[in-house]
Formats: structure tokens, sequence, C-alpha cells
């Protein structure tokens, strides 16, 4: 609430509103529009839906197919997730620590440069590598790393931010008192920045569960992420049982968002 | 002309704070070489295959890449899509905190709920949405047709138009996230003096609450144009086979003609274009500042 941007806008205020709301359009229609197709009765993705039904639920909660690739999403995005979370912050704390504007600069950029290689460049790479070496190929080994390297920017940037706005005298008080830098680190750094941490282990983890194009390249012959399942099911049969999928994988994800939103609010301010 | 620029950043910013004591050189290696040689490695092994494909014979595959004039069609529909899709997002990405800061309680709960939704979905669930709305006889249709709009089926599917919204969609939130802080952190002051002074809706805009929103337009325009050079899924799915973008070329190069070192040669053009918009924008606007922190 900001009354004196109110104010300012005057009678700007409501076509703002209006052209904003018409803008969250965008988000909610294609959403309700696969959840709605996904209960319908019949055998096609028809819009509007032919009646009630869940079977098309029930067909990919009983699908093995469905079931595996969900599984291998799961653990592939859990174990990339913990790279990407300790190597963005481990970056950050580096940074916080690097007196030299251009260090600083460059590792800034190192870490952010991530982001703005384009997935399919960077999949055809590690695909490249992926087939020369021997002991990793066939594994998920690349997959799983190449996944936390696009990951650890959104952990760094949240970190990074953190450590920020933290107090500057925090360090050289703790050292003063004789800490050493593990203890620092241990008893001053992480306690502050752990919320930020958590933040971006979830930030990192959607991002990861998400994302489709290096499982297009580099998971090994036979395995299936959830991604690439539905890629794979929408280019072969568009049918219900996809909408269905898709409905089931944001249910699970707004509802663990919404946990854990709930869970950081008790622990802010106990009742 | 060096001083002058470093005399006027820093002026711009808050003053400069105590650094923390030089670290001991255990911390060092620690904190800073584990991620440095994990992120080099990473990022320098494919770049280094992707080059060695490309610049194998002579370059013979970048010559191909570059002479070829599918990839120089899939170049433009590129970056004309980018730059669309940044120019569209910044502006209503403005808009959309702007209400979330000034509506009433429901349209701010409601825009919440949609960013929310937006951002916590997967991005090809969010692209199969489009697909049905865009499909001939899709959702679409069938709204304008009950309408009396439409009665004949749409052809908008798998043409470039198509790509266009579902762009816009995907890449909104990541602007509008970057104003929402800016927004809320415009200076009341500022606002109130403007007002004391009697200056209207669009001059307090011009003059209060656009220069305090620049920097974060620009970081975001940026963070969308880069994302959305590199894009996959939505315009795959979205555009088809017949209207590629330099990803979905670069993927059916690798797949299905199986030339791997014309992929190779125009993933390294792609990173190059993509990356160096990046640096310029970082040299130009500060861009990694606002994301990573000072």
């Amino acid at each position: 609430m900001n009354p004196p941007l109110r104010r300012a806008l005057g009678h700007w205020r409501a076509p703002v509103c209006v052209l904003a709301a018409a803008a969250a359009l965008l988000f909610y229609v294609p959403f309700l529009v696969v959840v709605a197709t996904s209960w319908t009765g019949g055998e096609f993705v028809l819009f509007p839906p032919q009646g009630f039904s869940l079977r098309w639920y029930a067909s990919v909660l009983g699908d093995p197919e469905w079931a595996q690739a969900f599984r291998t999403s799961l653990w592939t995005s859990a174990v990339a997730t913990a790279v990407a979370v300790v190597i963005g912050t481990l970056g950050a704390l580096a940074l916080s620590r690097l007196r030299s504007r251009t260090g600083r600069r460059l590792l800034r950029t190192l870490f952010i440069v991530p982001i703005a290689i384009p997935p399919v460049a960077y999949g055809a790479g590690l695909y490249l590598v992926n087939i020369g070496s021997e002991p990793l190929y066939g594994t998920f080994v690349l997959f799983v790393l190449g996944e936390a390297v696009l990951g650890a920017p959104y952990v760094f940037v949240l970190v990074a931010n953190r450590l920020e706005q933290t107090d500057p005298t925090l360090h050289p008080a703790a050292a003063t008192l004789g800490a050493s830098w593990p203890m620092i680190l241990w008893r001053v750094d992480l306690p502050l920045v752990l919320p930020s941490v958590l933040r971006g282990t979830l930030f990192a983890f959607v991002v990861i569960f998400d994302e489709v194009v290096l499982s297009v390249f580099l998971v090994p012959v036979g395995g299936r992420t959830l991604p690439l399942q539905m890629l794979g099911a929408s280019q072969e049969a568009f049918s219900p049982q996809l909408t269905a999928a898709s409905t089931l994988v944001s249910v699970v994800a707004v509802a663990a968002l919404a946990l854990f939103g709930l869970a950081a609010r008790i622990r802010k301010d106990p009742p | 002309m060096t001083d002058q620029l470093t005399l006027r950043r820093s002026a711009a910013r808050p003053a400069p704070r105590a650094r923390p004591r030089p670290a001991p050189s255990a911390e060092r290696v620690v904190l800073l070489a584990a991620p440095l040689l994990f992120l080099a490695l990473m990022l320098a092994a494919p770049l280094a295959e992707l080059l060695g494909r490309s610049l194998a014979d002579g370059g013979a595959a970048l010559r191909t890449a570059l002479g070829s004039a599918v990839f120089l069609d899939a170049v433009w529909r590129t970056l004309w899509l980018a730059l669309v899709a940044t120019l569209v997002t910044v502006g209503l990405g403005t808009v959309y905190a702007l209400a979330v800061a000034v509506g009433p309680a429901w349209v701010r709960a409601f825009l919440v709920a949609g960013l929310l939704v937006s951002l916590w979905t997967s991005v090809m669930v969010r692209t199969f949405g489009w697909m049905l709305l865009e499909l001939p006889t899709g959702a679409l249709y069938w709204l304008l047709h009950n309408l009396g709009l439409a009665d004949a089926p749409l052809q908008v599917f798998q043409t470039t138009a198509a790509m266009y919204p579902a762009m816009v969609a995907v890449m909104l939130p990541f602007a509008v996230l970057a104003v929402l802080g800016p927004v809320t952190a415009i200076d009341r002051d500022l606002l109130a003096a403007a007002a004391v002074s009697g200056a209207g809706p669009l001059l307090t805009f011009r003059t209060v609450v656009l220069p305090s929103l620049r920097g974060a337009m620009i970081s975001g325009g940026v963070l969308v144009f880069v994302m959305s050079l590199g894009f996959y899924v939505t315009p795959l799915l979205l555009g088809g086979p017949s209207n590629l973008t330099v990803s979905g070329l670069i993927n059916a190069q690798l797949r299905t003609a199986n030339r791997i070192d014309v992929g190779a040669a125009m993933s390294v053009l792609l990173i190059a274009g993509t990356v160096g918009a990046y640096l310029i924008a970082d040299r130009l606007f500060r861009v990694s500042e606002r994301w990573g922190g000072r």
C-alpha cells in the first residue's frame, strides 16, 4: 500500500489497474485451460472439456512411465540443487570477502553469466563433452552438474544480496574476539544468510526441476526426466493424460510452496 | 575522463563502508577456489568442445552456418521476437508493478496470485496452455466463436505470431519482479514534494516515478532480452518446425539433421551474441550489480 504513489498517479490509477489485471489474465488463462482439459471424460484434449471425470488422473498415476520420470526428476533435481546451493553460497561468501574491485566484478560476472548462456548452446557443448568422456557417458553425472551450473546463479544472487545488507563490523568484531575464520563463517555468516540460502534452494530447485533442454541432450538412453516425458508426450500424442500430469505437477509445486511460505511466516512471528 | 566517471559513480552510490580486513589464504582457497574451479571447468569444457568443432577444417562449419539462409532467417526471427518480448514485458511489467503498489486490495491479491501461479508452474505447462488456446479449434476459437467474432478455425498455431503472446506471458514475471522492489521504494518525500508543487500525474510520473524505476526497468529488460534470445520450449512448441528460432535450429541440427559441427558453430554464434549482449549491457548499465549485490 502506497498512498503517496497512489495520489501521484491520480486519475491514471484506474487504467493502470485495468491494464495490469488484463496482463494477469496472461498468467491465469493458459493455466486454467490446461486444468480444465485435464478433467475431460473424452479421449481427446478438447476445450470446453466433455463432461467431468478423473480418469486421466488415474491413468497418469497408474502409469509406470510417468512415475519413473517423476522419480528421476526428483532425485536428479535434488542432487543438482544441493551442488548449486553449495557453489552459489560459497561464491557469495567469497564475494563478501573480496576487496579488489576488479576481482569482485569478475566474480559477479562469472556467477551471473550462466543465466545469459542459452541452454541449448550449453546443452550442445555439454553433449559433446559427454560423448567424448568414456567414464561419464551413459551416466547422469554431467546432466546433474550442468543443471547445478544453471541453478547456482539464483542462489548466488539471493545470498549475495543478503550479505550486502549485513553489518560490516561483525567480522572485525568477531576476529578481535579471537574467532578463527571457520568459526566466523559458522557462527556469524551462516546464521545470517540461512534464510536466503533456503530461499535460494527453493528457487534453484524449481528452476532445475523445470529445465528441459539439458534433459534433451544429456539424459542417458532409456532415462527420462519429467520435462522430457512431457515434451515427448506433447509432440507424439497430445492427450488429456499430459494435461492431467501438468495439473498434478503444478498443484504439488504450489502446495509445497504454500507450505514453505506458511512455515516461514510461522517462524517469523510466533503466535 | 575516467576519473570523472569514477567520481560520478561513487557520488551516486551510498557512502563506502569499511571493507572487511584481508582474508587469510586458507579462507580464500575454500571459499573462492572451489566454486571458481567448478564453474570455470563446467563452462570452459563445453565451450572448448563447441569451438573445436566449429573451427575444425578451417572453420568450414562456421562458414556453412553463416552462409545458410535458414540460419540468418532464424537469427532475425529470434532477434525480433526477443526485442518485442523485451519492450512489451518491460512496459507491461512496470504497469503491473505500479498496480500492485496502488491498486485496491482485491486487485493486488489478484495480481500477486497471478504472479505466483506463473512463477511456480512450469514453463512447459504454461506453454501447453498457450497451445491449447491457439489450436485451430482451441479455447481461443471457442471464446471468439461464442462471441460471434470468428466462424472459421484460427490460423495462428505454428506461426511466428503464435510465439509472441506466450513469450510475453513467460517473460513478464521477470520484468515485474525487477520493478516491484523499486516501486515500493520510490521516495515518498519526492512524491509529496511533487504534489505540493502542483505537479500533475504525468509530470510526476516523468520526473519522479520513471527516474526511480529506470535502472530496474533496464536491468529487467536486459534479463528478459538475453533469456528470450536463447529460449527453447515456447518458440519450439508454438512456432512449429517452419518458424524456428536459433535455439530450435541448433536442436534440429544436432538431433535430426545430424550436423553436429554446424550445430556447434551456431551454438558458438548464439553464445557470443547473448553473452556479448549481456556483457555490453553490464558495462553500460551495471546490470549484475543490481542483480548480485554491490
